[in-house]
């Protein structure tokens, strides 16, 4: 199928238009599944544990909000068509579950990850994927076995004006507008703040971390909350901008976030930025110019490939395991 | 010494097994036949299989549980497992199996996916076992010529026909939504499927459909059903600027998915689906905004408000029973029933190999709620039935009958 | 009371293995438990037996040598289709099954070097995910290559084997019919026969020079390097044998099932949960990998079904309640099943001595070691 296409493409006078317009789908799908990498790289930063939960948190977090949708409309006549309580809506969308996943994740690791910290490095892997198993039943619980219609509260009016052969919408503004304000205010948690550099240092050598009088325990918890939030955030963005939720949901975009962190470089907070990037942007055009059903195979392909190349991922250092 | 013991315990729960296993009974009871389903129970497709062990349920009550001398009992078995969330093949042969080994069994009622039934065929074949599929259409199953090369040979290794149908298959249900886009003025089509054996199956008879009517193919590709969002796959298609979409595939595999991205895309054209996606699952989860007026399906059979006679009956009564409308394939259900207890009777004798053929010289039957109709010898039944249908106002609603 | 010296001397194994033979000759055809259940645990036995050769294959990976493999079902899934491939009648191979065995085993040993050759040497966590990924990637191949795989459709009819006449007079005294489609014992048989000769080829692997040198690189790659072990070719080694044995027991598995089910049987979750029967039964043991996938496929493919159709008949649930179906709770037991042994008995509940030994070394030298340092 790849063939025609390429010819479709390169006979209509905007081959290039057509391009841009995989780019900026790429751009929108590649900054949520950033989001979602960012809790998996800083989680493995710190305690080099593959969160196989977070993709599930991430899930769940997007049933609360189409729950929270709902109730607002039920118990309190919310009027979601209306452009001030549209807004006023979904700024309270982003702060209610990102608290929630937040809570969530920082109690998953009280709870399960904790006792674990001295034990062989499979030990809370395996747990991981038994919360993973367990937040999986809940969402199947919750939000029963066939996909979820999140409702579509933002317009998706063209902004380039209606009839543009180019689009993009109010809903690919929005991810935009809240992605990267978050992106850039984690840069600057991460550089400028005492708790931050705390955390880059606990990243870098917990033992000698704990010798500076760190409370490693507390940098921990800080790490947990701070990725289940980026993944309440991104659930929201997602409903509102995939407009399906699932409960397997968070597996397979688990699974791409989680792919995208190892992409960047695991641990590498802007590693994971541009591993979902580049995740968003190969998935897009894989479907563009190769064919949509290789896609996934594609982006599989791909990070074998780089892993081959560059062992540490694109932005990682090669350190040496810790012996 | 106590590494001993778990073995020894085995040995001594084998032994109580054996000596209980000899109390129990090989022949089973003269007087009893068992019919069994097999449908995926769990999962996406729950609403649907839902509805047609309803039928089922309904046509045994019809006759009391009674048919040509003996008690029918019924059970209702899952091939899919919660796992997987779907049809698995350990489960249905797990099924068949049983069907097989338990001596009452004389009728096997499935499977709802196409490629189950190309596991479980060959094993009941062996038994001679009849097995009656209310929802199977890919047309290879009993049609030469129509499916892959070795086909339907290669599910009947003793060379005779033990597998019935009543739905109209995939070569008849394609072409018709081919026949029905050209009416609706459709000049250039974009063809997708969710690369499943119905899916694929569906699209590609249409395909075949469209180039004998002069409708242009402008592509066809296959979506991963396990994706999350069809953008870019839009994208592509909004600049080719088909008239129509047509989508092989299920709610299950996204076809929910599939109509709210087509529309977020722009390309302001129609969308297409076959049967697998005629249930309220697929309205709700594409939600019925992004639907209406511009989604056309197509059903084999008639739906259940354009039933007249039996059929209205039917759908009466499973409205009082169940407190809803019922789906698509309900129908096909109460039909498998009323052919089950048909060929009990016509048999006279519990005997798997006598109730199979009693089945297949079905002719004319009118005891159902499908009209008249005969099995040919593919063991397809003579219904070519197709209709059109539309989305409004977030309900499907029944446009016309195609190809007559 | 001390038990006679022999007791202590013998090893159980034969006992085990004499239960696993006589059950399907004595217990057949199984009313009492069918009836009940409609499930055939010899049967499911089998493809217990399948599944245990799986594991084992996983576990020189995982348990031996220490590297994370989460995509074992790709070469469980590639077997599967070498054996379709070489085997249905719409190809032009057709070959014996002994022979398909042979290929399958060999073509996903190839397979896993081609893919081990260039990735083993990257870290830990990285290798994980290269696994996980070509898993996705063999999925998908055998999904969209619909010329050579028959997409989800399968390729079926996948043959029985030959059985050799001499076989014949044997099988009959026994009371075995010699069609493999009616008499589930002969696939039973075929299965346990495979899987003590795997156990038995592990056994005196475990004791080799080899073995050694496996577990050597999972305790410490470095001091075994210094040691002059190659540690790539060594873990080379590890992971095609790993990969082997799986296209093994795929090859099994689609002879038995006639078919070479679907792609998607042979996804991300078929990895996660072999893994979940090693580490349960305990990481580099061949007992406890036993174990693992007694319990947990059991509890999958046995006691589940079986626990949702006692609700079905006790009609405690007439409108689906999702809430009130059995299987709608699977995963939250499996899940809280795996967080339990890690936080209580992390070693799995049949541990290798050695790694037995070695937690409990652990935990008396240093206490809860900080976080990141192991």
């Amino acid at each position: 199928m790849m063939l025609p296409t390429l010819l479709a493409a390169a006979d209509s006078s905007d081959a290039w238009q057509t391009f841009l317009q995989y780019a900026l789908i790429g751009l929108a799908n590649g900054a949520l599944f950033a989001l979602v990498a960012l809790g998996y790289t800083m989680v493995y930063g710190i305690i080099e544990l593959i969160n196989f939960a977070h993709g599930d948190v991430f899930m769940l977090g997007s049933f609360l909000a189409l729950t929270l949708i709902g109730a607002m409309v039920e118990y309190f006549g919310w009027n979601w068509t209306d452009p001030a309580m549209l807004w006023l809506g979904l700024g309270m969308l982003l702060i209610v579950v990102p608290v929630f996943c937040a809570a969530l994740n920082v109690t998953i690791d009280r709870a399960v990850y904790k006792p674990l910290r001295g034990a062989p490095k499979l030990a809370p892997l395996v747990s991981a994927i038994g919360v993973s198993f367990v937040l999986m039943n809940v969402g199947l619980l919750w939000g029963g076995a066939a996909d979820r219609h999140f409702p579509d509260l933002v317009s998706r009016e063209n902004l380039l004006g209606e009839g543009a052969a180019l689009s993009f919408t109010y809903k690919d503004l929005m991810v935009v507008a809240v992605t990267v304000p978050i992106m850039i205010a984690l840069t600057l948690f991460v550089k400028g703040t005492k708790l931050g550099t705390a955390m880059r240092a606990t990243a870098q050598d917990p033992l000698a971390a704990q010798l500076m009088g760190i409370n490693v325990d507390r940098v921990i918890g800080v790490t947990f909350a701070l990725g289940g939030a980026l993944a309440g955030a991104a659930s929201v963005i997602y409903g509102l901008y995939i407009n399906t939720v699932s409960y397997q949901m968070g597996f397979t975009n688990g699974l791409y976030a989680f792919t995208a962190a190892v992409l960047g470089g695991i641990g590498n907070i802007p590693g994971a930025v541009l591993g979902g990037l580049v995740i968003g942007l190969a998935r897009s055009f894989g479907s563009g110019y190769v064919g949509e059903r290789w896609t996934s195979a594609l982006v599989f392909v791909i990070l074998i490939a780089i892993l081959v190349f560059r062992p540490a991922g694109l932005l990682g250092t090669h350190t040496r395991e810790k012996v | 010494m106590n590494r001993f013991v778990p073995p020894i315990l085995l040995l001594v729960l084998l032994v109580v097994t054996t000596i209980v296993g000899f109390g129990g009974s090989s022949v089973g009871d003269p007087a009893v036949i068992k019919i069994v389903s097999s449908l995926p129970r769990t999962g996406s497709a729950k609403a649907q299989t839902d509805t047609i062990v309803n039928g089922i349920r309904i046509a045994l009550a019809e006759a009391g549980y009674q048919s040509g001398g003996f008690d029918i009992e019924y059970a209702d078995w899952d091939d899919a497992t919660a796992g997987a969330g779907q049809w698995t093949a350990e489960a249905e042969t797990a099924n068949a199996s049983r069907a097989v080994r338990d001596p009452d069994v004389m009728i096997y009622i499935g499977t709802y996916n196409s490629g189950a039934a190309k596991i479980s065929m060959p094993i009941l074949n062996k038994a001679q076992l009849l097995m009656i599929s209310p929802a199977n259409t890919w047309p290879g199953l009993t049609k030469p010529d129509k499916g892959d090369p070795g086909e339907p040979e290669i599910y009947r290794p003793t060379g005779e026909v033990s597998y019935v149908r009543m739905v109209p298959t995939d070569d008849l249900q394609g072409p018709a939504g081919a026949a029905w886009a050209k009416e609706l003025g459709v000049q250039r089509v974009y063809v997708l499927d969710d690369n499943e054996v119905y899916g694929k199956g569906i699209a590609t008879l249409f395909i075949e459909a469209c180039q004998d009517l002069g409708i242009e193919v402008l592509g066809h590709e296959s979506i991963d059903s396990k994706a999350q969002e069809f953008k870019p796959l839009m994208a592509t298609i909004k600049g080719l600027n088909p008239d129509l979409v047509y989508f092989g595939g299920t709610t299950q595999s996204k076809g929910g998915q599939i109509a709210k991205d087509l529309v977020a895309a722009g390309p302001n054209c129609k969308l297409m689906v076959p049967d697998a996606c005629y249930e309220n699952a697929f309205i709700e989860s594409a939600g019925a905004e992004n639907v209406n007026d511009r989604v056309y399906v197509t059903f084999g059979g008639l739906p259940p408000d354009q039933l007249t006679g039996a059929g209205r009956t039917f759908v009466e009564k499973y409205k009082q029973l169940y407190g809803k409308e019922p789906e698509g394939y309900a129908i096909y259900g109460y039909e498998s029933g009323k052919v089950a207890l048909e060929a009990i009777r016509l048999a006279g004798v519990k005997n798997r190999d006598a109730i199979r053929k009693a089945a297949l010289s079905i002719k004319d039957f009118d005891r159902g709620a499908l009209g008249t109709w005969s099995f040919d010898a593919n063991g397809d039944a003579t219904l070519k039935t197709i209709s059109g249908i539309a989305i409004r106002n977030g309900r499907f609603e029944f446009v016309k009958l195609l190809g007559q | 009371m001390t038990a006679p010296r022999w007791t202590q001397r013998a090893p159980a194994w034969p006992l085990y293995l004499a239960v696993l033979v006589l059950y399907p000759l004595l217990v057949y055809p199984e009313h009492v438990l069918f009836e009940w259940t409609g499930i055939s645990i010899g049967m499911q036995l089998t493809y217990l037996f399948i599944y245990a050769i799986l594991a084992l294959g996983l576990n020189v990976v995982v348990g031996y040598t220490g590297i994370l493999h989460l995509g074992i079902a790709a070469f469980f899934g590639i077997g599967a289709y070498i054996a379709g491939i070489l085997a249905v009648p719409a190809y032009p191979f057709q070959f014996p099954f002994w022979l398909t065995l042979v290929l399958s085993t060999a073509g996903a040993a190839l397979l896993g070097i081609l893919l081990g050759a260039p990735t083993l040497r990257l870290r830990g966590d990285y290798v994980a995910i290269v696994t996980l990924g070509f898993g996705e990637v063999t999925r998908f191949t055998l999904r969209n290559l619909e010329e050579i795989t028959a997409g989800t459709r399968g390729l079926n009819p996948v043959p029985p084997p030959e059985l050799p006449r001499a076989l014949e007079g044997p099988l009959g005294l026994l009371g075995i019919e010699p069609d493999w489609a009616l008499d589930y014992r002969l696939f039973y048989f075929l299965a346990l026969g495979l899987l003590v000769a795997v156990i038995r080829l592990l056994r005196n692997l475990e004791r080799s020079r080899l073995g050694r040198a496996w577990i050597a690189i999972r305790e410490d790659e470095l001091a075994a390097t210094c040691m002059g072990i190659n540690a790539a070719r060594v873990k080379l080694s590890a992971f095609a044998l790993g990969c082997g044995l799986a296209g093994m027991a795929g090859c099994l598995y689609a002879t038995t099932l006639t078919s070479t089910a679907g792609p998607d049987a042979f996804d991300f979750n078929r990895s996660v949960l072999m893994l979940c029967c090693v580490i349960l039964g305990g990481l580099g043991s061949v007992r406890g990998t036993l174990l693992g996938v007694l319990l947990l496929i059991g509890f999958d493919n046995v006691v589940a079904p079986v626990l949702d159709g006692l609700i079905q008949d006790a009609d405690i649930n007439p409108n689906g309640n999702r809430f009130l179906t059995f299987s709608n709770w699977k995963l939250m037991i499996f899940g809280l099943a795996l967080i339990l042994m890690m936080r209580f008995r992390p070693e799995g509940l049949l541990p290798s001595r050695r790694i037995e030994a070695e937690l409990a070394t652990a935990h008396d030298a240093s206490g809860p070691a900080p976080a990141g340092v192991r």
